[in-house]
């Protein structure tokens, strides 16, 4: 019996039994011009009305042939229905938060409706009339922004990380407390519409903050988080995360999606036996600037490695070809 | 001498920034010239942060306490650099260009030219081609630094330099580029003069561009 992408993707995600290949995904947004053209939908309609999002997060099943689809395009859902003014961007350019309401670390207001905040309602629809279209058929990915995350659009990053620097970390703490009711009420709303999966962005990156300031200052929250969370989650940290899997796989998501920058096989080898891995071909010289051969080769490298879901490191730059999506599929749907 | 300049130094590489106005003034005390104490204290101290920040050693937290260490020193020296009439190491221009928002790489940088001695003058985020022409022929600074994030904002740092060759200006001016989705080899193909991988390694390729 042919097995569906959502079969597949979810059957990964509990490192169930192998169907006849491995699945593609996309915990992260695959918005992109020729997927705009092809859908007729573009931003920032995508990210403030249900259908348009809905339909766009269609076009990466239907038309490049992803076995999931995930309608969140933005990082600011969540940080628009906290209060923030966000610039959702043009057809060139990603939304962008306008304002840091928390500069001074003060105590956070949680809008008691901030689910029904038109921000969060639009994505909220959107997973649901996507259950109505795809439910089945394919994996249905929702995202929320970790507290981490969140507390970047609160304070503003540099000033957040500069406290951990001054060693303010109980002003640190604080925030990301504060924080964590919102994720989890977004991440189980989003279950509750209709979402198979949900990916908790949380921004502890390689490139920002230690695997030791992980340890201490973010992973007992992702602990609590993944206690408190009703359904399959994957955390997507980008950058270079090598040093710090090892405190991933002891925070509780069932996945962890990643860049290309940790190699596959270390990751496989790291925590393949704690979680399921997805990634990992690289956004900018590859997807962005390489051919649809070099994505394939990417791509069966990481199913070689052991990767179970197959897909973009990240959030795509705007400008990828869809032919080097396709590459993705045609790479898993070889087969193992 | 060299004890208090070595505890200076030591306190910029720890981001000692309750202690470090104590440790310049306690130099200043000793008769120690502010250039000096820049030259052969602070700078080198920068110098080992970026180093460690490309090591992992370090991370943006550690780098940013360093830049306000730094800065908090500065702040004192400052008045008796500006009498001894102590020159700046070169003029640099710095933004994230159009479309981009994300400043934190070029935050980074600016602090650690800074820490070495540059003027800098930081433009912002998301510059347009115009603005930043306009600002290179008023300002004429030695280099130009231009910071990306997004892969999409890529294409406009070869509109900058574009803009600076039809406006000839292009040999009046040395171009370092830098940012996450950055590499040589993209350097190479806009006509960049030079590309860092981090904040350290741009302060090497300001030395090297202003020096020869």
């Amino acid at each position: 019996m042919r097995s569906s992408g959502y079969q597949l993707v979810m059957s990964a995600m509990f490192k169930g039994r192998k169907g006849e290949r491995p699945p593609s995904g996309t915990p992260t947004s695959i918005a992109c011009h020729e997927l705009m053209d092809a859908t007729g939908v573009s931003f920032p309609e995508a990210h403030l009305n249900a259908s348009s999002m809905a339909e766009l997060a269609l076009g990466g099943h239907e038309i490049i042939g992803f076995d999931t689809v995930m309608p969140e395009y933005s990082v600011d859902q969540e940080v628009a229905a906290l209060g923030a003014a966000v610039d959702w961007g043009d057809r060139n350019m990603m939304p962008d938060t306008k304002s840091f309401l928390y500069e001074n670390f003060e105590d956070i207001a949680v809008p008691e409706d901030f689910l029904e905040k038109p921000s969060m309602r639009v994505l909220l629809d959107a997973l649901a009339i996507l259950r109505r279209h795809v439910g089945g058929s394919a994996a249905i990915i929702g995202k929320a922004m970790g507290p981490w995350t969140l507390s970047y659009h609160m304070a503003g990053t540099q000033n957040f990380l500069l406290q951990i620097g001054l060693g303010e970390t109980d002003k640190v703490r604080k925030m990301v407390e504060q924080l964590m009711p919102v994720t989890i009420a977004s991440v189980n709303a989003q279950f509750r519409a209709g979402a198979d999966v949900v990916v908790v962005a949380d921004h502890a990156t390689g490139n920002l903050i230690s695997a030791a300031h992980y340890a201490k200052l973010l992973l007992p929250y992702h602990q609590e988080l993944t206690r408190q969370i009703d359904g399959p989650t994957i955390l997507h940290v980008c950058g270079n995360c090598t040093d710090r899997l090892h405190h991933f796989a002891e925070a509780g998501f069932n996945a962890y999606h990643f860049e290309w920058q940790v190699d596959a096989r270390e990751a496989v080898h790291t925590v393949g036996d704690k979680m399921v891995l997805i990634g990992n071909v690289n956004n900018p010289q590859t997807l962005l600037q390489g051919t649809p051969e070099d994505v394939y080769r990417q791509a069966r490298y990481a199913i070689e490695a052991g990767v179970e879901i197959i897909g973009p490191e990240c959030a795509i730059p705007l400008s990828t070809p869809l032919e080097n999506l396709k590459a993705i599929v045609t790479a898993v749907r070889e087969g193992y | 001498m060299s004890e208090q300049l070595d505890k200076i130094k030591e306190a910029i590489v720890g981001g000692q920034h309750n202690e470090i106005e104590a440790l310049v003034q306690a130099a200043l005390d000793a008769t120690l010239a502010a250039d000096q104490i820049v030259n052969q204290a602070m700078i080198p101290g920068m110098d080992v942060v970026g180093r460690k920040f490309s090591n992992n050693e370090i991370f943006v937290p550690e780098m940013l306490v360093a830049a306000v260490t730094m800065n908090k020193g500065l702040a004192l020296l400052k008045p008796f650099l500006q009498q001894s009439g102590a020159e700046s190491k070169g003029r640099i221009i710095m933004c994230t260009v159009k479309g981009d928002l994300h400043d934190i790489g070029k935050n980074l940088v600016i602090m650690m030219l800074e820490g070495a001695g540059f003027e800098v003058l930081d433009m912002g985020v998301d510059i347009n081609v115009d603005s930043l022409i306009a600002t290179v022929k008023e300002i004429k600074p030695d280099v130009l630094g231009l910071s990306a994030l997004l892969t999409t904002t890529l294409p406009e740092m070869a509109k900058v330099i574009e803009a600076l060759e039809a406006n000839n200006i292009r040999d009046e001016v040395k171009v370092m580029i830098g940012g996450a989705p950055v590499d040589a080899a993209f350097s190479d193909k806009i006509g960049a003069d030079g590309y860092g991988r981090d904040a350290a390694e741009a302060v090497q390729i300001a030395r090297q561009l202003i020096t020869g």
